[in-house]
């Protein structure tokens, strides 16, 4: 199992909705893919890639959050993933298949206590090393018992913890996100640098970073350029997606950012020896 | 400071910390390390050949684990282990109570106990108390 992190130092980048056409795209090749939602404080990858309900269905009221809560409740075993995760409908003819574990049955008030009562119980940073296992756990089931080929994990905006165990700790590959400004992107540099520094767990390989300008319009020309001086500087290449209009607006997307998407899933994730 | 003193701090550090588990684990997590506190001092005060010291040398541990912090739990046993005078019962004893601490985060987690063993996600998680977020803070 693959597992790639979706990181944006500024929010509204489009990350989310790269994950779930990264999610797509993967499916289309045949293969299983788990979207794990880690944006807990702001959770949304739910409206990007949603479910299939019945009409009359109860509403789905699992996800990392309450799954993680009932690690941390001290439940004897760790509750059963399929009351975690949901099936994503793919389309016609895929060979590939999807779940998505969403961060928890958000915007609900029943959700923000849970995230508040796992605030209380099990941080990552906890010196027992608990809240460390019990991230590790989450994503090494999800391995043992659904055996995808690719983990997707959106990770949190921002310098946050559950944002850096996710990119530092969790991810093989990192895409870095940012918009055309240099606040953004001087902290996505920040951000890379520690990624690259990051210490590794036993058997793990360094990270791979991927940083992406996105939302591009003819304006950014000049901070493009600086950003790609200086992460080619890093050994980096720069990957761009175009600005556009119904994508940002929730709608269809549009065909050059669609080719761009393809480009960019291709170098991700059809490891030839230049895309490694 | 006295004994018997110190036998009443910890019987109530004991009690308010498991009062304190019942609300949640972070509000109780400084309440042990009190209670690790007062048993170090009784430690202290009581020698290893009394069952009283032995008791405290075993309490001081086992509240740390309590307090989630293992380094001071394990630089306790290590410094109760070598005193001269400390029979092998009690290293024994401090031993399996480090052991079974890293068996039961194993066997909780037992999908990341395969690829990862306890010790080195309390490393990691120290490292990333200091550093804090991305090392950022270091």
């Amino acid at each position: 199992m693959e597992t790639v992190a979706f990181y944006s130092y500024k929010g509204g980048v489009g990350r989310s909705q790269l994950l779930a056409h990264a999610a797509e795209f993967l499916v289309g090749l045949g293969k299983g893919v788990v979207a794990l939602d880690l944006d807990f404080e702001a959770p949304g990858l739910h409206y990007k890639l949603p479910e299939f309900r019945p009409p009359g269905s109860p509403p789905f009221t699992g996800g990392a959050v309450p799954y993680l809560l009932a690690t941390a409740d001290g439940a004897e075993s760790a509750p059963p993933l399929g009351d975690h995760t949901i099936s994503v409908p793919v389309f016609a003819n895929a060979n590939g298949w999807l779940r998505l574990m969403p961060a928890g049955p958000a915007p609900h008030r029943a959700y923000w206590a849970a995230l508040k009562a796992l605030g209380d119980k099990l941080r990552p940073a906890d010196p027992s090393g608990r809240g460390f296992m019990a991230m590790l756990d989450l994503q090494a089931r999800i391995q043992d018992e659904l055996k995808p080929d690719y983990l997707l994990i959106d990770a949190r905006t921002g310098v946050t913890e559950i944002g850096s165990l996710a990119t530092t700790i969790l991810a093989d590959t990192v895409v870095c996100m940012f918009v055309g400004n240099f606040e953004a992107f001087d902290g996505t540099l920040a951000v890379i640098e520690a990624l690259k520094n990051a210490p590794r767990l036993t058997s793990q390989k360094p990270i791979r970073v991927v940083p992406i300008l996105s939302r591009e319009q003819k304006f950014d020309k000049y901070i493009a350029d600086r950003a790609r001086s200086v992460l080619r500087e890093k050994g980096l290449t720069l990957f761009v997606l175009p600005h556009d209009q119904f994508a940002t607006a929730e709608k269809a997307i549009s065909e050059p950012l669609l080719i761009k998407y393809h480009e960019l899933f291709q170098r991700l994730f059809e490891r030839s020896p230049e895309n490694l | 400071m006295e004994t018997d003193l110190l036998n009443t701090l910890v019987t109530e550090a004991i009690w308010r910390a498991e009062e304190l588990e019942a609300l949640g684990k972070r509000p109780a997590l400084s309440a042990w390390e009190d209670v690790s506190r007062i048993e170090e001092q009784l430690a202290k005060a009581l020698p290893v050949s009394e069952a009283q010291g032995r008791i405290a040398r075993r309490g001081a541990v086992d509240a740390a684990l309590k307090a989630g912090d293992y380094d001071r739990a394990q630089a306790l046993a290590d410094a109760y282990i070598a005193e001269e005078a400390a029979p092998d019962s009690l290293k024994t004893a401090l031993r399996e109570i480090l052991e079974e601490a890293d068996q039961e985060i194993a066997s909780r987690f037992q999908h990341a106990a395969k690829h990862h063993t306890p010790r080195e996600a309390r490393e990691f998680a120290r490292r990333f108390s200091e550093a804090g977020a991305f090392g950022m803070a270091a």
